[in-house]
């Protein structure tokens, strides 16, 4: 068998790839992307830890995550076609409405 | 015979059946204040009347039965509710109660909203009601012409529901709701007029003046909360036992009722005189808390005097009388209804309600006396000149309310408590008589410039000719025997080392009963007989609608027949016999003798009065109206054209001006008092709060917000990775606390 | 050596590399097929933890139907490579510092725990993580979740065509 901490180190190094590449990358669909690598890894600290006390809720917990993460790509990538449509970019450096 | 004793023993409702509903007494007149307030302006001048005198009337019903339960005996069991400090066996009898659950808790505080009605309440809850509601009819057609007459029936049902919690309240907190509800009411109808100034500085007034009293009244009841507590520190075995309980009942009743209900009050009284033995005496002194070092007596005496100060606020007696006079600003059957019936007698009922601890105190009991009968002589001087028949009417208020002092102060409780029942009846007559007479002659209210109306206002005429025979004290009128009761108490009740005071106050007494007699003949004389004044404002009076003459007959009527009360009907448990209404309020006075006998505080004389002290009385009262009656109707028309003399001036003048008292008060009180304010307006106000605390809060948080918009870059990831660093910062502080 | 944690391993590692390639390819296209990539893999992991149902739903969901939408995107918007990767600015520094500084106590902590699998029944072994005992639970106990969900996902369609459409 193997111990479950090492499916929760994988999810841990997925986890902070994911927020690595959201702090570091400038291209809006490469931060979504990354958001959707960091909701995998919570998903699978859930799935490992339902595996761990052989209860079936972790893998619900995970069924609404995706769900969950299925809206949440809809609108963003809405949300990045109509600033495209109104800025000719997707380069999270040119957006910069939120201030004063 | 037996069968119509038996209905009046059996309540239509029982007594256990009818206590849950106690409540809706107070709900109706609230619900009529809330209904007319809202929505009056909508609903139309008939709708308002209908909705104000039927919540009233549906009150009065409630209180009919509630005060018809208070009597039941049906079946030979009287009724009777369990003292929650008492013993099992100790029961309340001929009263009601109910209890709506806790109001609101603070550790080991509580006051729960529980309402009681007794003899004594029940009595007044009828006054209240019944009074109320002729007044309320009174008002449909003295309001016809005014266009805030929605307002005025909001604030009058207001009132109602407002004086009825006073009186039904079972703890001082909810009185004390009562008792500020009332004043709230009285400011907003004392200033009704509001766009005239002069009458809403008169509201503001009596505003005050009220705060002042309402201020000592609730020192007083922090003191009483103190006193209990340490009274159940200290106390022993033996000083329960006197009182008819013990300490875990005791305890029991303060944790499920609160320190300020009556009934645990009362239990305290009668566990503190020296007679009964125990620890606790009233010269023990109290060992822990604030109060530590003073004895029980001494805290007992400073408490019942700043209720006293609380009562004369309320009930304007000296020093804080000011503000009665001034209310007449107010429209007439308010005058009639608050400033003359019902709240400022709340005074007089909360010493009555407080009997059983006023008497532990002949100090302050002496003083109250000394200050009623003080204000009662004043004012009766002050009315000999007034010519505004209002004016007169007023300061004969704060005189009978003096007497009613005195009743209280030398512990003839049940005949202060009838005088405030007939003057409620007579005085209320004599308020709507004077505005009916205002009504119909254009809003005159100087009697100078009145005259003759006897012919035109028979109704009015008749009515207020009987209710001032009433308040002058003649015989067979109810004035005369609850006055004389009061004054035959004071002078055979002697208070404890102070045995002067009986005889000063009954001096004094007779005094007031001839300056009374004068002034209420020279009102009537003056504006009912002699010729019609040239200077009237209309030619002819018109008598006033019978929405107005029927509740001046009816009250006419009971100002005739509450004598009842007085007279010796009933037999003593000692022989001999006793006043209807001394029996009538045993029940809720017996406490107090218990403590008055075992302190020996007071010795209360049970005596009735005999034909000497009539005769002497209904001299003393005939030869006052004598003596109007000979100077306004033989000498003053025949001294016309001819000068006055000097001297006759300077007292004229003086007592005009009210004795200078007003402008005492400016002049010691106000002036300073404004000074005080200019300062705090300036220094405090001006300064400190406006400039310093308002003004540099705005300044530094601008600056500040000026400074941090520097840091709103508006680039998300910079807020992503604050978020970040904060996260990381949270889990390095966890794992270091896990390691650690 | 056991063959299921061999099978861990090999997965372990392509899916941080396919990860790795996500969030360090210049073309969005490259990330987004890295993506995908990460998503089997991790599929694949699912199936170890016995999670076979949500291993189907994420490659149907994640690798099918999110992954098709952000190809759609990129291919509408027409990207093409970024011209550079983006100033080193401070906040990136400091970003991309702390996400590996979390990652560094969270390996510290895992490293401190030993957890293992549970020791399931038969009874239990046969319905863990099926269809059946995932619908069973939806529905009863966390049938007002599943109902916000799908309300959820509604005012979500509604949001992105008012949201992406120029002109409604």
């Amino acid at each position: 068998m193997v111990p479950i901490t090492y499916y929760l180190l994988l999810a841990a190094a997925l986890f902070c790839m994911g927020m690595f590449g959201v702090l570091v990358r400038t291209n809006a669909l490469v931060v979504f992307m990354c958001v959707e690598l960091m909701l995998n890894a919570v998903n699978l600290t859930f799935l490992a830890f339902a595996r761990m006390h052989g209860d079936g809720i972790g893998h619900v917990s995970a069924f609404f995550v995706i769900a969950v993460a299925a809206a949440e790509a809809a609108i963003g990538l809405a949300i990045v076609i109509a600033v495209f449509r109104s800025r000719g970019s997707v380069n999270v450096d040119d957006i910069r409405t939120m201030k004063h | 015979m037996d069968g119509i004793v038996e209905f009046f023993r059996t309540a239509p409702i029982p007594p256990e059946v009818f206590a849950p509903s106690l409540g809706l007494i107070i709900l109706l007149p609230l619900l009529g204040a809330f209904v007319c307030g809202v929505f009056g302006k909508w609903l139309g001048r008939a709708n308002v009347h209908l909705v104000a005198c039927s919540a009233i009337a549906g009150a009065f019903v409630l209180s009919l039965m509630a005060f018809w339960a208070t009597s039941d005996a049906a079946g030979g069991r009287v009724v009777s509710m369990p003292n929650a400090f008492g013993l099992d066996r100790d029961v309340v009898r001929y009263a009601i109660a109910h209890d709506y659950g806790t109001w609101f808790a603070a550790g080991d505080f509580r006051v729960n909203f529980g309402l009681l009605v007794d003899h004594l309440s029940g009595i007044l809850l009828l006054v209240i009601t019944g009074v109320g509601f002729l007044i309320h009819l009174y008002s449909t057609s003295y309001m016809e012409h005014d266009d805030g007459y929605w307002r005025f029936f909001a604030y009058l049902n207001l009132f109602v529901a407002a004086m009825l919690t006073l009186v039904m309240a079972d703890n001082l907190v909810l009185l004390f709701v009562g008792w500020e509800g009332v004043g709230m009411a009285s400011y907003l109808l004392i200033g009704f007029w509001y766009t005239d100034s002069a009458k809403a500085w008169a509201g503001r007034k009596a505003f005050v003046t009220n705060r002042i009293g309402d201020f000592a009244f609730l020192i007083g009841t922090f003191l009483l909360i103190l006193t209990v507590s340490a009274f159940n520190r200290q106390a022993d075995a033996r000083d329960y036992a006197a009182a008819g309980s013990a300490k875990a009942r005791y305890e029991q009743g303060l944790s499920e009722k609160g320190p300020v209900t009556f009934k645990g009050l009362e239990k305290m009284a009668l566990a503190l005189p020296e007679g009964v033995g125990g620890a606790v005496s009233l010269s023990t002194p109290i060992e822990a808390g604030p109060l530590s070092g003073y004895t029980f007596g001494g805290v007992m005496t400073a408490t019942m005097l700043l209720f006293l100060l609380g009562a004369a606020g309320k009930s304007a007696q000296l020093p804080l009388y000011v503000w009665l006079p001034d209310a007449m600003a107010g429209p007439t059957p308010v005058s009639a209804l608050i400033h003359a019936a019902t709240m400022v007698t709340a005074g007089v009922y909360l010493f009555c309600r407080m009997s059983s601890l006023l008497v532990l105190s002949p100090t302050a009991m002496a003083t109250i006396a000394i200050v009623g009968a003080l204000t009662s002589l004043l004012a009766a001087l002050i009315a000999f000149a007034q010519d505004d028949i209002k004016k007169v009417l007023a300061y004969s208020t704060v005189s009978q309310l003096g007497i009613m002092f005195m009743g209280v102060g030398m512990g003839v409780f049940w005949a202060a408590a009838l005088h405030l029942v007939t003057h409620a009846c007579f005085k209320a007559c004599l308020f709507l008589g004077a505005g009916s007479v205002m009504h119909g002659n254009g809003d005159e209210t100087d009697i100078k410039k009145l005259g003759g109306l006897w012919k035109e206002m028979k109704w009015t005429h008749a009515t207020f000719l009987v209710s001032t025979l009433a308040i002058t004290g003649i015989i067979p009128l109810s004035g005369f025997f609850s006055k004389d009761a009061v004054f035959h108490g004071v002078h055979h009740n002697h208070l404890h080392e102070l045995h002067w005071v009986s005889g000063l106050v009954y001096a004094l007494g007779l005094v007031i009963t001839a300056c009374t007699a004068f002034y209420m003949s020279r009102v009537y004389l003056l504006t009912f007989t002699g010729r019609r004044s040239p200077e009237a404002r209309v030619a002819h009076a018109h008598e006033s609608a019978w929405h107005m003459t029927l509740p001046l007959v009816i009250l006419a009527f009971l100002s005739v027949v509450t004598l009842v009360y007085a007279l010796p009907l009933m037999p003593r448990s000692g022989g001999g016999f006793q006043p209807l209404f001394e029996n009538f309020l045993s029940p809720v006075l017996r406490p107090a003798e218990a403590v008055a006998r075992a302190a020996k505080t007071v010795v209360l004389d049970n005596s009735t009065p005999g034909f000497v002290d009539y005769l002497i009385a209904w001299m003393v009262a005939l030869s006052g109206g004598a003596t109007a009656a000979f100077l306004y109707l033989k000498f003053f028309p025949a001294q016309v054209g001819k000068p006055v003399p000097a001297f006759a001036r300077a007292v004229r003048r003086t007592a005009q001006n009210k004795f200078y008292v007003d402008e005492l008060y400016e002049f010691i009180l106000i002036r300073p008092v404004k000074f005080v304010a200019f300062i705090l307006f300036r220094v405090v106000d001006a300064l400190v709060i406006d400039t310093v605390l308002v003004r540099g809060t705005a300044y530094v948080t601008e600056k500040v917000g000026f400074g941090l918009r520097r840091l709103q870059t508006g680039d998300a990831q910079a807020y992503a990775a604050i978020m970040a660093l904060a996260i990381l910062g949270g889990a390095v502080y966890a794992l270091l606390q896990v390691l650690s | 050596m056991n063959i299921e944690l061999a099978l861990f391993g090999v997965f372990a590692v392509m899916t941080l590399v396919s990860a790795g390639l996500v969030i360090t390819a210049r073309s969005p296209i490259n990330s987004a097929m890295a993506l995908v990539s990460t998503f089997f893999f991790l599929a694949g992991i699912y199936v170890l933890l016995w999670a076979h149902t949500v291993a189907v739903m994420q490659v149907l969901v994640y690798a099918g139907a999110i992954m098709v939408l952000f190809l759609f995107v990129i291919m509408l918007l027409n990207l093409g490579d970024a011209a550079h990767r983006g100033r080193p600015t401070v906040t990136r520094i400091l970003g991309g510092a702390s996400a590996f500084g979390l990652l560094a106590v969270l390996a510290v902590t895992l490293g401190r725990t030993q957890a293992m699998p549970a020791e399931l029944g038969p009874q239990a072994q046969a319905t863990f993580g099926t269809m059946a005992a995932i619908g069973q639970s939806i529905f009863t106990s966390w049938l007002l979740p599943f109902e916000a969900v799908s309300l959820l996902l509604l005012v979500a369609m509604v949001g992105a065509v008012v949201v992406a459409k120029s002109r409604i």
